[in-house]
């Protein structure tokens, strides 16, 4: 007797359901890199990431304890309560306006403790307005 | 006959395994991100009246892409945020959120600075800016913040 014949009807079933969904999972796969090819090709970014500058402090790095005190700080606290903490950044990115008629500006601090992490400070005129970290990729 | 039957059994393995692999390999969604607004509109984007949905509310702006792209102004992460909103936050622009409502297929993920967020025929944009309290207001947005959202890099 041959395996035709020997096979149950279910696995001949379970067969075929298994190159159903092999073709689909190819469909899906073959969408998903074509787009990312795409992606990559025609809408990747040619505008350069934000940078110092002005003056760069090498020497200025970040603590973990004043870390800490940082962040108790509130967000439209004073910026002269943040610079009680942190008098020198290591530099400043470009002024921004987000929010009309208002000058951003935006103060880096790395930190001690992982100098590939950035912590950035943005002030509105003399309000401390919030901060963001940003992880820097190795050179 | 033996023989086709036995290489059925290898496709059919071969299929599951294929499967099995080409599943794994697809990135896990971005999770959806929900932030309370200070301003509590009654109608607010993502409500239905009358079986439609409201696209944008009090405090967007109306932008007509035709078609065009809206691009990322700074690196930066997109989100989904409703079923026509998407956040975009960048660790350059502490203390801000932006929504952009209207796009189709946006681009969710890490973004750089200039790369695609999606395309529509309208975008519905606004500027959120953090409280003390991590609540998020709405701000009347700059034009240089929109036109590196509008213009190709």
């Amino acid at each position: 007797m041959s395996d035709l014949e020997s096979d149950p009807p279910i696995l001949k079933v379970l067969l075929l359901l298994g190159l159903v969904l092999v073709g689909f999972a190819l469909m899906v796969d073959v969408r998903r890199v074509s787009w990312g090819n795409f992606m990559g090709n025609s809408l990747k970014s040619s505008r350069p990431t934000e940078t110092c500058q002005g003056e760069i402090r090498g020497d200025i790095v970040l603590s973990r304890e004043k870390l800490a005190a940082f962040l108790t700080i509130s967000e439209r606290d004073p910026k002269s309560r943040v610079q009680e903490i942190l008098p020198q950044s290591y530099c400043q990115l470009p002024t921004i306006e987000v929010r009309a008629g208002v000058v951003s500006e935006r103060e880096v601090y790395p930190l001690a403790f992982d100098p590939h992490t950035w912590l950035i400070v943005l002030y509105e005129g003399e309000e401390y307005a919030g901060y963001q970290f940003r992880f820097q990729a190795p050179e | 006959m033996v023989r086709i039957i036995g290489i059925e059994k290898c496709i059919g393995g071969l299929a599951i395994a294929l499967c099995t692999t080409a599943c794994s390999l697809n990135p896990s969604p971005e999770p959806m991100r929900q932030i309370q607004i200070q301003q509590n509109w009654a109608i607010k984007p993502g409500d239905r009246i009358a079986d439609h949905f409201v696209v944008a509310g009090l405090g967007d702006i109306s932008i007509r892409l035709g078609g065009d792209t809206a691009y990322a102004p700074f690196a930066g992460r997109v989100q989904p945020n409703s079923s026509e909103c998407v956040l975009f936050s960048s660790p350059d622009v502490p203390a801000y959120l932006f929504r952009l409502c209207g796009l189709s297929k946006p681009n969710l993920g890490e973004v750089q600075a200039g790369e695609a967020i999606g395309s529509g025929d309208y975008l519905y944009f606004a500027t959120l800016r953090k409280q003390p309290d991590g609540t998020w207001t709405i701000v009347e947005p700059a034009k240089d913040i929109l036109e590196r959202i509008l213009k190709s890099p």
